[in-house]
C-alpha cells in the first residue's frame, strides 16, 4: 500500500496520538491523583511501584498510606496544617526510584519520604534522603543494608527509620512459627530477588539451633518462573512445610503447581501476595495455606478498626504486609511530627529515636540503628500468622 | 514434568500461530498480541465469577470479543499505518500498554485466580492436570483446523496475499478486508490461548508479556510457513525449558532456551523450516 500525500496530515495526527497514548496512559490511568492542594499543607512523598511487576503491592502501599493521611486529617491535621501526599511511581527500578525521590524533595518540597518498596530501590532512595537531610520511613524493604548503614554512618543516615521487619527479625518470626508447628525440614522457594536470597540464608542460620533445617532451596526468575520443576522437586524431598517467598503474582501459580504435585503439603506464604482475600476463594486448600502478616483483623481493636476501614474504602481487606506497614509508616511519622511540634528533620529525628508510637501492630520503638523492634521477646512487635479456610481466615500464631 | 512442557507449549503454539499469520499475511509485527492473551484470561475470570467454569466456553467467548477488537484495530490503525516500518510496532505496543492500564483500572493490579480443579491421577500415580489436557487438546484442534484452512481452498486468498499482494489485488480480491479479518482472527487465537491457560496461574494486567516474547521467538525460529513446525517447536521449547530447570537450575532455564534459539538461528537464519530459494 502507498500513502497518498493527502492522507499524511491525518496519519501524522494518528501517530502523534499514538505517541501520546504510549507515554501517558500509565500517568493518567494508573497513578492516583494525590497531589497537594493547599500551600501550607505538610507534604509526604510516597514512593511505590505503581506499574510493572510489583504494581499490585505498590498500589495497596499507596492506598494504605492515603488512608493514614486521611486519618491524620480527620484528627485535625498536624499543628493546624493539613497533611497531603504526593505519590511517585518507582516502576520497581532503582534509577526511577532515585530520580522520583529527588523530584519529590526538590520540586514537590515534601517534608518526609515514605518508601520505597524493593530493597534495592530503598537503598537508592536512602542516598537522596541523606543528601537532603530529610526524614525517610521505610515500611517494607527488609534488607539489613538499610539499618547497617545507619549504624555505621549515623551522621549521614540518621534520617532513615524502618517500621517494617529487618531480615534477621523476619527470619526470627518465621523460625518461631516453624517451631510452633513442629517443623523439622522445610523447603524454601521464591522469586530470585535480593531479599529472598538473603532471607533464605538468614532463616537457615536462625533455625539451625532449633533442629530445623532446609531440605530444598530454589529461586525462580520472576520473568520466567519454571514452576513445574521447582514444585515437583520441592514435593519430592517431602518437607514438613514449603516457605513460599514471593511478593508477586507468581505465588498463586506456584501454589497451584505445588498442590497438584503434593496436595497435602502445607505452605507458608511470606511477602503478602497470598494474604489477598480475593484469591483465597480460588486457591487450593487441600492442605493448610498460612500467611504471615504484620497485623490482621482480630489481633487488636486498632488492627480490626484499620482492616474494616480499609475494606470499607477499597472493597477488600488488606493483605497485612504491603499495605499495613505503609499505613504504620505514615501513622508513626504524623505522630512524631505532632510530638516534635515541627516537621523539621532536626526536631523529628530525636523524637523518633526516643519515643513510642502506637500503630495497628503494636507500639513502635526504634533501636540505635533506627530499626523497629520486631521479634519474639518482651515488648517486641510479634506479627501474625493466619491460616486460610474456605469461610475466611483464622489466626494461628502467636498464641493468643 | 514433560507433560507440563507439552501442555503449556501446545497452548503457546496457538498464540504463536496467530503471530505468524499476522506476520505472513499482514506483514507487520503485532506487539499487542500479548494484550489479547490477557483479554482472554480476563474473560475466563469474568465467566468463572458467574459460575461458568468451562475453559472451552471461555475460549469461545474470548475469541469472539478479541476478533471484534482485532478487526477494529486492523481496520482503523494497522491497515493505514502498516507501510511505516517503525510506526506499527510502536503503535501496537502503545495499544498493549493502553490495554494493560485499562485492565488495571477495571480489575485492579492485584492477581486474580480461577479455580483449576483437582488433577486426574493416571497409572502409577501420574498426576495429569485437567486444565492442561483441555488446553492442549483444544489448541491442537484449533491449530489442526488452521492448517487445514491454509492448505485448502478457503485459505487460497491468504496464501496468495502472503506471496504477492499486487497479484491478489489484480485478481479482484479485497486485500484490505482480508488483512484486517486475518488480524482479527489472529487476535482471537491469542485470546483463546489466554482463556485456556488462565486456570494455570494468576490473572494480571501484564500476564501477556511473557507469552508475547515466547511466541515471537517461536515464529522467528520456526518461520511462518508451517503451522506444524510452530506447534512442534512450541512444545519442544516447553519441554526443553522444564528439562533445563530440572537439570540445571530454574533460573537458568530461560537463558538456556534463548541460547538454544540463538544457536538455531545462527545455523538457519531464515528459520528452521524456511524453504530456501522459494521466492525469487
Amino acid at each position: 500500500m502507498t500513502v497518498r500525500t493527502g492522507t499524511f496530515p491525518r496519519l501524522r495526527l494518528r501517530l502523534l496520538l499514538i505517541g501520546f497514548l504510549h507515554f501517558f496512559p500509565p500517568v493518567f490511568l494508573a497513578v492516583p491523583a494525590f497531589a497537594a492542594s493547599a500551600q501550607d499543607a505538610l507534604k509526604i512523598g510516597v514512593l511505590a511501584p505503581l506499574s510493572g511487576p510489583y504494581a499490585a503491592g505498590g498500589t495497596s502501599f499507596v492506598q494504605a498510606a492515603t488512608l493514614a493521611v486521611e486519618q491524620a486529617n480527620a484528627e485535625g491535621g498536624v499543628f493546624g496544617q493539613r497533611v497531603t501526599m504526593v505519590a511517585a511511581d518507582t516502576q520497581g527500578r532503582v534509577d526511577v526510584a532515585k530520580s522520583e525521590a529527588l523530584r519529590l524533595v526538590s520540586r514537590e518540597k515534601v517534608s518526609a519520604l515514605v518508601g520505597a518498596y524493593l530493597s534495592e530501590e530503598t537503598v537508592g532512595v536512602m542516598e537522596v534522603a541523606a543528601a537532603h537531610r530529610i526524614v525517610m520511613i521505610v515500611p517494607v524493604a527488609a534488607t539489613a543494608e538499610i539499618t547497617d548503614k545507619v549504624r555505621r554512618e549515623y551522621a549521614r543516615y540518621r534520617y532513615v527509620f524502618r517500621v517494617g521487619y529487618s531480615l534477621p527479625q523476619w527470619a526470627e518470626l518465621i523460625g518461631a512459627f516453624l517451631s510452633d508447628r513442629k517443623v523439622r525440614r522445610y523447603a524454601f522457594v521464591g522469586a530470585g530477588i535480593r531479599w529472598n536470597r538473603e532471607l533464605g540464608e538468614m532463616l537457615a542460620r536462625i533455625v539451625a539451633p532449633r533442629g530445623i533445617a532446609p531440605s530444598y532451596t530454589a529461586y525462580y526468575s520472576p520473568g520466567n518462573p519454571a514452576f513445574d520443576t521447582v514444585a515437583v522437586a520441592a514435593a519430592a524431598v517431602s518437607p514438613d512445610i514449603v516457605v513460599l517467598a514471593d511478593p508477586g503474582r507468581n505465588s498463586v501459580s506456584f501454589l497451584k503447581r505445588l498442590r497438584e504435585a503434593a496436595p497435602g503439603l502445607p505452605v507458608l506464604s511470606i511477602g503478602g501476595a497470598l494474604g489477598d482475600a480475593r484469591l483465597a476463594a480460588s486457591i487450593p486448600l487441600s492442605a493448610p495455606v498460612y500467611v504471615q502478616a504484620a497485623a490482621w483483623r482480630g489481633v487488636s481493636p486498632a488492627a480490626t478498626a484499620y482492616v474494616e476501614k480499609y475494606e470499607h474504602r477499597y472493597g477488600a481487606p488488606p493483605v497485612g504486609y504491603s499495605d499495613t506497614l505503609p499505613y504504620e509508616a505514615v501513622t508513626v511519622l504524623v505522630a512524631a511530627w505532632r510530638t516534635a511540634g515541627s516537621a523539621a528533620s532536626s526536631a523529628v529525628v530525636p523524637v523518633l529515636e526516643h519515643g513510642g508510637f502506637p500503630g495497628v501492630a503494636g507500639t513502635y520503638r526504634f533501636d540505635a540503628a533506627h530499626q523497629a523492634h520486631w521479634g519474639t521477646g518482651p515488648g517486641a512487635l510479634r506479627g501474625t500468622f493466619v491460616r486460610w479456610e474456605r469461610d475466611g481466615s483464622r489466626i494461628v500464631f502467636p498464641p493468643r | 514434568m514433560l507433560l507440563d512442557g507439552l501442555f503449556a507449549g501446545g497452548t503457546y503454539a496457538l498464540m504463536a500461530a496467530g503471530m505468524a499469520l499476522i506476520l505472513g499475511v499482514v506483514k507487520v509485527i503485532n506487539l499487542s498480541h500479548g494484550a489479547f492473551f490477557t483479554l482472554g484470561a480476563y474473560v475466563a475470570y469474568a465467566l468463572a465469577g458467574r459460575g461458568v467454569q468451562t475453559p472451552l466456553a471461555a475460549a469461545a467467548l474470548a475469541a469472539v470479543i478479541a476478533f471484534a477488537f482485532g478487526v477494529f484495530l486492523g481496520k482503523s490503525f494497522v491497515n493505514p499505518v502498516r507501510t511505516h516500518p517503525f510506526a506499527l510496532p510502536v503503535g501496537t505496543l502503545a495499544c498493549a500498554l493502553l490495554f494493560e492500564a485499562a485492565a488495571q483500572r477495571i480489575w485492579g493490579p492485584h492477581p486474580l485466580s480461577i479455580e483449576a480443579g483437582a488433577p486426574w491421577i493416571g497409572p502409577g500415580g501420574l498426576v495429569i492436570r485437567r486444565w492442561g489436557v483441555i488446553a492442549f487438546l483444544s489448541s491442537a484442534a484449533l491449530l489442526g483446523g488452521l492448517r487445514w484452512v491454509l492448505s485448502a481452498r478457503p485459505g487460497l486468498p491468504l496464501r496468495l496475499i502472503a506471496e504477492d499482494e499486487e497479484i491478489a489485488g489484480s485478481l479482484g480480491m479485497n486485500v484490505e478486508a482480508i488483512r484486517y479479518l486475518t488480524f482479527g482472527g489472529a487476535c482471537a487465537m491469542a485470546a483463546a490461548a489466554g482463556a485456556l491457560l488462565s486456570p494455570s496461574g494468576a490473572v494480571t494486567p501484564t500476564m501477556g508479556r511473557a507469552p508475547l516474547l515466547l511466541s515471537l521467538v517461536v515464529v522467528i525460529v520456526a518461520g511462518m510457513d508451517s503451522v506444524a513446525a510452530i506447534f512442534l517447536l512450541s512444545i519442544g521449547l516447553g519441554i526443553f525449558g522444564n528439562a533445563c530447570a530440572w537439570l540445571l537450575s530454574p533460573q537458568w532455564s530461560y537463558v538456556a532456551m534463548l541460547a538454544a534459539v540463538c544457536l538455531l538461528l545462527s545455523a538457519r537464519p531464515a528459520g528452521i523450516v524456511a524453504l530456501a530459494g522459494r521466492r525469487d
